[in-house]
């Protein structure tokens, strides 16, 4: 009988790989997430430092987790950075490594983005439910009063700043629904809601944001390397309590 | 109330209850127990009972004195610049550079000092460095005086870069409200190309008092 192995998946493979992990009873590890508390700068030896923190952190996890097996999508539905990634990473680690291209189109729906969940545990769901071949729990939708474009942020602390009425749109929309490459999914935004567009620096991502940033009337655009830095959450308070609506956080709540 | 904007170089403080003018006080000054009721600035939450967001301070304060549907503000401080763009009343859009456009007025100031640079004597030179930070940009001065430029041309070339480069990061408006202390910089002002109404360095505790009466209304 075959030992449970650990697989890492980065970006969002089709979902018949998924499908097969899961019939495989094999446990999946996302490696764009911190999986570790280990410097960001180990990675240094193999990527730049200016350079996606995505894809240092999944350098950084692909390093010290043992894996049996990685799947990186490399396609139109995440970047040219992961292609090259993953050639690095065949290079330099040892381990069994397969690239995809996700064109997934069949819509598996979006009930966390609209939902009134607190905006960290929207992003929390959806980016574990990455790992699951089955749709999102049924959630009841919410009159929205900001959103947050964009992909899941590597320090996801920004997203406490938001209210819970935040709708979610961009990339992690397309995570949700599952079509990751679904280019007029990831474009869609609500113009009636302030809206903050983020990208993380050096992603081929923020020119998608600052241009949709500027077509939205009422838009901040952000982008953050590793760590949010206070400048990056003063914005976004201020962003949302000049719009009208009460910030979450308590960076500069009264003494 | 004693009302602080707590800047990297200089305080602003200004006491609601005292008929006096707003005064500027340099931060190394200020004694360990100083405490404002109500402040902004990078050092507001430690130094104060409440605290706003600079931008926030910076967007009230240029409504409040500058009270149209549609301006675009700068202020440009010791180690950041910061930009708010009303549109109908409404805060469009914003931004805050406090690594990019890093140590711009600090290193203004350092460099009128080292090299003994009176900036009201000095004229806006014709062309300027391209320069995104303070820090990075001194580069480009050791370089021209090397090649030949004078000191005091050279910093005139820096100063301009700067001026540009604050301008391009508020959105190369046509028109742009300046607020900071660099406002009384001539050669700072003249350098931008474009309109420029200087607001002078009290714009974000017009945003406090402005915070003070708002929040008084909703008690």
């Amino acid at each position: 009988m075959q030992m449970n192995r650990k697989i890492g998946i980065v970006g969002i493979p089709p979902l018949k790989t998924i499908q097969a992990i899961h019939d495989s009873r094999d446990t999946i590890i996302d490696l764009d997430e911190p999986q570790l508390q280990l410097p960001i700068d180990l990675t240094a030896k193999h990527l730049p430092r200016v350079y996606c923190a995505i894809l240092r952190t999944v350098v950084l996890n692909s390093m010290h987790l043992q894996l049996d097996h990685i799947y990186i999508d490399v396609g139109p539905g995440k970047c040219d950075c992961a292609l090259h990634v993953s050639r690095i990473l065949s290079d330099t680690l040892g381990v069994a490594i397969t690239t995809t291209r996700n064109q997934d189109m069949d819509d598996f729906g979006t009930p966390i983005c609209t939902s009134s969940l607190p905006l960290m545990d929207k992003l929390l769901r959806i980016t574990k439910g990455v790992q699951s071949p089955v749709p999102s729990d049924p959630q009841d939708s919410c009159k929205p009063t900001a959103g947050f474009w964009g992909v899941p942020p590597r320090d996801f602390s920004i997203l406490s700043l938001f209210p819970d009425t935040t709708h979610v749109y961009g990339w992690t929309r397309c995570m949700e629904n599952k079509t990751p490459a679904n280019l007029q999914l990831e474009t869609y935004c609500n113009p009636e809601i302030p809206t903050v567009f983020f990208a993380q620096s050096f992603c081929a991502k923020t020119a998608l944001a600052k241009h949709l940033a500027d077509l939205h009337p009422r838009a901040l655009y952000l982008d953050c390397d590793v760590t949010a830095g206070s400048s990056a959450r003063a914005k976004i308070e201020a962003f949302l309590e000049l719009s009208g609506v009460q910030p979450q956080g308590t960076f500069y709540a009264a003494g | 109330m004693l009302l602080a904007d707590f800047g990297t170089s200089y305080c602003k403080l200004l006491d609601t209850e005292l008929n006096e003018k707003a005064r500027i006080l340099p931060t190394r000054d200020l004694t360990q127990e100083f405490m404002a009721d109500l402040a902004t600035g990078h050092n507001a939450k430690r130094r104060s009972r409440q605290s706003i967001n600079e931008l926030t301070a910076l967007a009230r304060g240029g409504k409040r004195l500058i009270n149209k549907p549609d301006f675009v503000l700068l202020d440009c401080g010791s180690r950041d610049i910061k930009y708010v763009r009303y549109l109908n009343h409404g805060v469009a859009d914003m931004g805050w550079n406090a690594e990019c456009g890093a140590s711009m007025g600090f290193t203004i100031e350092l460099l009128s000092k080292y090299y003994d640079i009176d900036y009201a004597s000095v004229p806006v030179p014709d062309t300027g460095f391209s320069i995104t930070c303070g820090v990075l940009g001194m580069s480009n001065i050791f370089d021209a005086v090397v090649s030949g430029i004078s000191e005091t041309e050279a910093v005139a070339k820096f100063v301009r870069g700067i001026a540009r480069n604050a301008w391009r990061f508020a959105g190369a408006p046509d028109k742009l409200y300046l607020s900071g202390g660099l406002c009384t910089n001539p050669l700072f002002t003249g350098s931008f190309p474009c309109e420029i109404i200087p607001l002078g360095r009290f714009v974000l505790l017009e945003g406090l008092k402005q915070h003070l009466e708002t929040d008084c209304r909703h008690m």
